[in-house]
């Protein structure tokens, strides 16, 4: 038979489970901060894309490429940032120069093709991670007014070292490179999203 | 080459009826009143920049257009509402598709017709003053629409109903009929010949004179355009008149022919005549 606990024991057991239940929750949100990392990013709001991210990241590659926006591109088929628009045209009236000294900007057609007209195809760009050097010449020309502002760079956790002495945090001279708290080492936005990840 | 000069600042930072924070429409009615959309309110300049009277616009109007009689429709995200002379609402309507409420970036009123640019369909959409679907403008091309890589379509009436629209992804300006048959198509992309439109996209404003001719406003080198009745270039009003970052120079042309632009960036609305 079981005994009806007094006032004084039930008041007891009240605390002790709201105590245990009160430590149990700040063990598990410290356990989730420990997890989480901080990491640097690039802030596209402040970034001027000026080059030094290709010069002064640790790796010879540097750990920051050039990132496009799909939800903000306007899929061009003149796009200030593929194309030199101030090149020699070709015979169709296209700028024959490209901006990007790598080649690292990649196009093609989406949706149904116009091979006899491309003023009616819209174009999707993408950047080759392996030949982008940060040097962030397709971010600054596709700006607004020039561009959509589409393209951004952003520094890419499968690349960087986490050499804890950011060389790019150093040489900024906008202050562009910002901490962001991230679960995990997933890669992380400061804005927005973007497709090619 | 003809030349316009600048002949008058209607409204600007410190001036009377300055707009604070934005200017986003402009429209030329009745007796050359400048009409313009900012700060959530129509305001009605007189041709001698009078501020003659303002009315409440819908929060987040995009753009505005007036007829001949001084009745206005106000744009916003997949809405139109009409407002007689007075500035007295009388009517509205939604636009665009339940599922996809149009992007509304121009704005016209021709004859007993609302005709509606939306920018998310790329085409332009013709309504009856209560709201009911008469049809689309733009559709019938290769593409089902305008090239809009900058998501922005405009467009302007002439006196004969023609639509001369800016199809900013192909660098033309293109005119329709009302039932959507394309009439003709000029403008190509170039960065040297200073009748060709520069960039991505553009021109991406347009207004049609009374006497035939278009003007054209650009982004990237901020300029103005006339083209003659033979789309052959007849003047450019440079960038020095405006904000190098502007998006998008409002035109308008009034009675005489003078050109009216709304620069956004630096919220002033300028008059420029041929001298």
């Amino acid at each position: 038979m079981s005994e009806t606990p007094t006032r004084r024991q039930f008041i007891d057991r009240t605390i002790r489970v709201i105590g245990l239940t009160a430590l149990g929750g700040t063990a598990a949100l410290l356990a989730r901060r420990t997890s989480a990392h901080a990491v640097f990013q690039v802030d596209p709001l402040k970034c001027t894309a000026c080059d030094l991210c290709r010069t002064s990241c640790v790796l010879s590659l540097s750990a920051v490429k050039a990132v496009n926006d799909f939800s903000k591109c306007g899929y061009c088929r003149l796009c200030p940032a593929y194309m030199d628009v101030t090149s020699a045209p070709d015979e169709v009236g296209t700028p024959s120069g490209k901006v990007c000294p790598q080649d690292a900007l990649k196009r093609r057609v989406v949706g149904r093709e116009d091979p006899d007209d491309p003023n009616n195809n819209y174009y999707e760009y993408a950047v080759d991670e392996a030949r982008c050097n940060g040097c962030g010449k397709c971010v600054k020309a596709c700006k607004p007014p020039m561009g959509n502002g589409s393209l951004r760079l952003e520094i890419r956790y499968d690349r960087c070292v986490e050499c804890n002495e950011c060389g790019i945090l150093i040489a900024c001279p906008s202050t562009a490179i910002v901490r962001v708290l991230t679960p995990g080492l997933s890669p992380v936005s400061v804005q927005g999203e973007h497709s090619n990840a | 080459m003809e030349r316009y000069t600048r002949t008058k600042v209607v409204v600007g930072p410190g001036m009377p009826g300055e707009f604070r924070r934005s200017l986003s429409g402009l429209a030329v009615g009745p007796r050359d009143a400048v009409h313009a959309l900012g700060d959530d309110e129509v305001r009605v300049f007189e041709a001698g920049g009078r501020l003659a009277r303002t009315w409440k616009a819908p929060e987040k109007a995009t753009c505005l257009g007036v007829a001949s009689d001084g009745r206005a429709a106000v744009g916003s995200p997949g809405r139109v509402d009409l407002y007689n002379d007075a500035g007295v609402r009388i009517s509205g309507f939604a636009a665009g598709t339940r599922d996809k409420p149009a992007e509304v970036t121009a704005v016209r009123l021709v004859r007993d017709e609302v005709l509606v640019a939306d920018a998310a369909a790329r085409i332009i959409r013709r309504y009856g003053l209560r709201g009911n679907e008469l049809g689309v403008i733009g559709a019938a091309n290769k593409t089902g629409g305008f090239m809009l890589p900058n998501r922005s379509l405009d467009f302007d009436v002439d006196a004969f109903a023609v639509v001369y629209a800016t199809d900013t992804g192909r660098h033309q300006v293109t005119s329709w009929t009302l039932d959507g048959t394309m009439v003709a198509a000029f403008g190509r992309f170039g960065m040297a010949r200073p009748e060709d439109f520069v960039g991505c996209c553009n021109p991406v404003n347009v207004a049609v004179a009374p006497d035939g001719s278009i003007v054209t406003a650009e982004k990237v080198a901020a300029r103005v355009k006339v083209f003659g009745k033979d789309r052959s270039l007849l003047a450019v009003i440079g960038p020095e008149h405006f904000d190098p970052m502007c998006l998008y120079i409002h035109v308008a042309v009034d009675s005489t022919g003078r050109i009216v632009t709304a620069d956004p960036e630096r919220r002033t609305i300028a008059v420029f005549g041929r001298s």
